[in-house]
């Protein structure tokens, strides 16, 4: 996975990280692996395309020795048409499944659907800060510390506007929501510290909610969380 | 009417009967979004604000219209002058005694502190009932300037063009109402 | 900066001074210009009129004038991000959040719909063989309430009074208690008029299509973008009936105390649902018509009929009818659960699939045939490849747990760009540049038009392309500033010069224009060797078209007769035309409603009730002024 996050990298000349693809929890990892699955698959759409469409155009191109002829109609063609049916549906097909699978695990849910066990952290959003309670009713604002290899359940409200948490290296977004908890989990974080921000325009600053997400061995989280 | 107005008619016809359509879909997002916040939470509950006596007074009237203006339509395809003016005042009469009871009924609610931004029942109430009540004092104005176009003596079948259009109209005002009784009203009168 | 008036000081930021300034110096030479060449008769000419070449032209230049504001605003976004922390003129934080709500709404409402409507007004009934549009005084009507929706919308700016909601308008942002200033009123009213001439535009061009087509051509004869535009324009019914509603309960929110959307019961996700109910159809209805522009085109320079006609026409219907299932996938982060996530997933990848055929059945027209590179093949051509991976890039944002990671970041402002621009943008060049002759009666000069095609296509690129990196980097939309340590900033750099080669690319089009129209010379009907019924009529297209009305007996009319050396067969019993008028009321009808408008966003109610009156008034006035009074018989009595 990793070789074909640096392949796209190359391909598409730029020598620095994307942080999607360097997924550093289960939750991104899977993320990573379906955007990678997808965009290859979708290459090959791409890579048809180009093809045909470069032939045809190069093939077809006027010329001064075609100035009187006159192209054959060709209303359709059923089998060809029938081709460009099926195979898409196909592709697609191969790509449900795993979209199907992650999905389910991954959605968030609102905070009366959820039953995981694990590190719960209460997040809560306000313009244009995070404040982040942990299970010893410990609260820090814009500095999120969560335990190495646990199931992190993430509790999030916004207490004026709609707000989006997000870390990309540890996992896709989730709305803050004034008025309904949503729910969701980072499965496995490893250790490190990553930039966390908003992505859902809430206000004048909005460019500047950010916050940094440290993961850290869960001795240091025990230690952490019982200190004041 | 010869060919070429019953072609223009149809047109206008088709066009009018899409413009319903768009309309159709207005009401019934707002339909959808009674549905959604109704009952509300906190607040008034619609079981102690709405009274089946104005709901069903207004009903009258407001159904009733409909078929005194088909009635009216019938004494115009007779060309019978009586009979068309006749139920169509009757049908502008029930329409205003509608709207006044529709006013009355809001202005009751209001005096009682059911306002419109009392909760969100109250409010989505409003925006619905309210809106068809704009459309019944548009039609009451539409009648009105149909009325003096019929004493004009624009020509007949021009007239009979402009009055077919409006009772698609108003049968559609009607229906609008037939939904608002089933949805709003009677889930919390019975 | 401060100016002093009446003895109090008044801070105007500089961009809205810039903007009166440059609005001001524009305005003079334009005015004298129009004074000296005595054309103030062509302008009352084009107020009053109701036919539809004319309404068309109205739509497209202004769709223009705006394109260029909102092509400003795109360079003042593009010019603060190049560089990190960078601080370019105003534009950071609440001015940065202005200019971006500005760009997207009035791209999407006041160019992309306008240039689209314009061309469907001036091209279908062309097409279709109808004299006009079915109902020509509520085309005008229609015309001048996206006209006073759209000047209302842009008036905000020159009082400093933008909205900053973004073009989505997202509650509970844009209740009152969020944005408390007018600007977010300028948003709900400019869309609300503007929206409802858009519904009476659409209807118009359903029944115009559904009963005033010539003699033979059955509905299974019409050109490709005559049938675009008859299921766009169901779309428009469909999706602008919701947003008039959801506008509607957004302005009771900010006016009258309610709160749908907001506070303790009010749910700020129900905006999110409405709005997309409307805004995925919106989608389709900015691509269908560039699919059928593009179909025509790449038709008549293939030299060939259209490749699987009737699978065309399913497709483009099937892409209408999905594009109102899929509304939750702009929403897969606010938790509506594993269920509705999947649902939407798969329903928007399948909507991949009828695009996919319409792809292959152009390239398939094009194998075979002889294709000339005039500039609207070019764009047509420019379409294919850069609409796929904008396409396919919609693919992978259907994955809804892989779009947990793109929602809401440069890759996601990187896909619609790249589908929007690809298909409605270049449509809609490759519409002027092929009917310009219908319009104006010249052919627009193929050099500079392969210059702008040539910089914009490559300027295009180079600006979205490097956006779906930055996107999968963590760059949320919507953030006016980076650092260094976000290594982002030649990707960025890249964008920004992209987006002004862009921006010289359309001076290559004014400059065009400008030399099309001083040097040019006339053409005569059909200057592209063209295929379907439009080509038949002069260039421009008289106000008096299709007389004697030609019958048609296959697709592509026009072509058979010139392979076969014959000429259409004609007849002169027809259906009768729509009646002409001229009328000052449309116009007056859309300046009531702006008044109206303006009353309640200032809380002027006695503006209000002044404005509504003189709606209603208008209404009568129309009631006793219509055109049919004099043209209907009189030979039913009243007794």
């Amino acid at each position: 996975m990793k070789k074909l996050g640096l392949l796209l990298s190359l391909l598409l000349l730029t020598g620095c990280n994307i942080a999607v693809l360097e997924p550093k929890s289960e939750t991104a990892s899977d993320q990573a692996f379906l955007i990678v699955f997808s965009f290859w698959l979708m290459m090959i759409v791409v890579l048809t395309v180009f093809v045909l469409f470069v032939r045809f155009v190069y093939k077809y191109r006027y010329t001064d020795n075609k100035k009187d002829f006159m192209p054959k109609d060709v209303k359709g063609n059923k089998k060809l048409e029938a081709t460009w049916i099926i195979l898409p549906i196909l592709l697609l097909a191969v790509l449900a499944v795993p979209t199907i699978a992650i999905t389910y695990e991954q959605s968030p849910v609102a905070g009366d659907q959820s039953d995981h066990e694990g590190t719960h952290i209460y997040v809560t959003a306000q313009q244009f800060s995070w404040t982040f309670e942990h299970e010893t009713g410990k609260e820090v604002q814009n500095d999120l510390v969560i335990p190495e290899g646990e199931s992190i359940i993430l509790h999030l409200n916004s207490k004026d506007v709609i707000h989006s948490f997000w870390v990309p290296h540890l996992g896709g977004k989730v709305d803050v929501l004034p008025g309904e908890e949503l729910v969701y989990v980072i499965e496995n974080p490893e250790i490190g510290t990553y930039q966390g921000k908003c992505a859902e325009y809430c206000g004048i600053q909005h460019a500047k909610m950010t916050f940094e997400a440290n993961v850290v061995s869960i001795e240091d989280y025990e230690r952490y969380v019982n200190e004041d | 009417m010869n060919d070429y107005e019953s072609a223009l008619f149809k047109d206008k016809q088709i066009g009018f009967l899409i413009y319903l359509g768009a309309e159709a879909i207005m009401f019934t997002v707002l339909f959808a979004t009674y549905l959604i916040f109704t009952p509300a939470e906190q607040g008034p509950h619609p079981t102690e604000v709405f009274k089946a006596v104005s709901v069903i007074l207004s009903s009258f009237f407001l159904l009733s219209s409909s078929g005194t203006l088909i009635a009216a339509e019938k004494g115009l395809a007779k060309n019978n002058q009586r009979k068309f003016i006749t139920w169509f005042a009757i049908t502008l009469l029930f329409a205003m005694i509608f709207l006044g009871l529709e006013i009355h009924e809001f202005y009751t609610f209001v005096s009682d502190g059911y306002g419109i931004s009392v909760n969100v029942f109250m409010s989505s109430f409003y925006v619905l009932v309210g809106l068809h009540a704009a459309h019944v004092a548009f039609g009451i104005g539409w009648m009105i300037v149909l009325f003096i176009h019929y004493m004009r003596k624009i020509p007949m079948s021009l007239f009979r063009e402009k009055h077919k259009i409006f009772s698609y109209y108003w049968h559609f005002v009607d229906v609008i109402w037939v939904v608002i009784i089933l949805l709003v009203y009677l889930p919390y009168l019975l | 900066m401060d100016i002093p008036l009446f003895g109090d000081t008044l801070f105007v930021p500089t961009d809205v001074m810039a903007a009166w300034v440059f609005t001001i110096l524009m305005a003079i030479p334009i005015g004298l210009f129009i004074l000296k060449k005595k054309k103030v008769g062509l302008i009352f000419d084009y107020v009053k009129t109701t036919n539809h070449r004319k309404i068309g032209t109205l739509y497209i230049l202004f769709g223009i004038v705006y394109f260029f504001r909102a092509g400003v605003d795109a360079l003042f976004i593009r010019a603060q991000l190049a560089f990190p922390n960078n601080d370019f003129w105003v534009f950071q934080g609440e001015k940065y959040n202005e200019v971006f709500t500005t760009h997207g709404t009035l791209m999407i409402f006041f160019v992309a719909m306008p240039l689209l409507l314009g061309l469907m007004n001036v091209v279908v009934p062309l097409q279709i063989g109808a004299r006009d549009l079915a109902f020509p005084f509520l085309n005008a009507v229609g015309f001048w309430l996206f006209f006073a929706g759209s000047v209302f919308f842009n008036v905000s700016f020159f009082i400093n009074m933008t909205p900053e909601i973004g073009w989505t308008g997202y509650a509970p942002l844009s209740t009152e208690q969020f944005t408390p200033g007018a600007g977010t009123d300028f948003y709900v009213f400019g869309l609300q008029i503007s929206g409802l001439g858009t519904i009476f535009t659409a209807l118009n061009l359903i029944v115009t299509i559904i009963r005033h087509r010539a003699p033979g051509m059955k509905m299974t004869r019409m050109p490709l973008f005559a049938w675009a535009t008859l299921i766009t324009s169901l779309l428009i019914i469909i999706a602008f009936s919701v947003l008039a509603i959801a506008l509607y309960l957004l302005m009771f929110d900010r006016q009258f105390g309610t709160g749908f959307f907001s506070g303790s019961e009010g749910d700020p996700v129900f905006w999110q649902h409405l709005f997309w109910i409307f805004g995925h159809p919106e989608v389709y209805i900015l691509a269908l018509p560039a699919f059928g522009v593009f179909s025509d085109i790449i038709s008549t320079f293939s030299k060939k009929v259209i490749f699987g006609y009737p699978i065309m026409v399913i497709s483009i219907a099937l892409i209408g009818f999905l594009g109102f299932m899929v509304w939750a996938h702009h929403m897969f982060t606010v938790g509506l659960g594993p269920m509705a996530n999947t649902f939407f997933a798969i329903t928007t990848m399948a909507i991949a699939v009828p695009t996919g055929i319409k792809v292959f059945n152009w390239l398939f027209t094009i194998r075979g045939g002889v294709v000339r590179f005039t500039t609207p093949m070019l764009f047509a051509l420019g379409f294919i490849p850069s609409f796929v991976m904008g396409g396919v890039t919609g693919v992978m944002l259907s994955v809804s747990a892989a779009n947990f990671q793109f929602h809401d970041t440069h890759f996601v402002v990187a896909h619609f760009h790249y589908v929007i621009i690809a298909s409605t943008i270049f449509g809609i060049f490759a519409g002027l540049y092929y009917w310009y002759p219908k319009i104006t009666g010249f052919v627009l000069g193929e050099k500079l038009g392969r210059w702008h095609f040539w910089t914009f296509l490559i300027g295009f690129h180079l600006t979205f392309f490097p956006m779906h990196i930055t996107g999968l980097e963590g760059v949320p939309r919507r953030v006016y500033t980076y650092t260094e340590a976000d290594g982002i900033f030649l990707l960025n750099f890249t964008s920004t010069i992209g987006a002004f080669l862009m921006g010289i690319s359309m001076l290559f089009l004014v400059w065009n224009v400008y030399k099309t129209h001083t040097n040019g010379k006339k053409v005569g009907n059909d200057p592209w060797d063209g295929r379907t019924l439009e080509w038949y009529v002069p260039s421009p297209a008289p106000v008096q078209t299709f007389d004697p009305m030609p019958i048609v007996k296959e697709i592509d009319p026009l072509w058979y007769t010139k392979l076969e050396n014959r000429s259409l067969r004609t007849t002169t019993s027809t259906r009768p035309a729509p009646i002409e008028t001229e009328s000052f009321i449309p116009i007056s009808m859309a300046m009531a409603l702006f008044l109206l408008s303006l009353g309640l966003t200032f809380s002027l109610y006695w503006l209000a009730i002044v404005g509504g009156i003189g709606v209603l008034g208008l209404f009568i006035v129309r009631s006793f002024t219509d055109e049919r009074e004099h043209v209907y018989g009189k030979e039913d009595s009243y007794e």
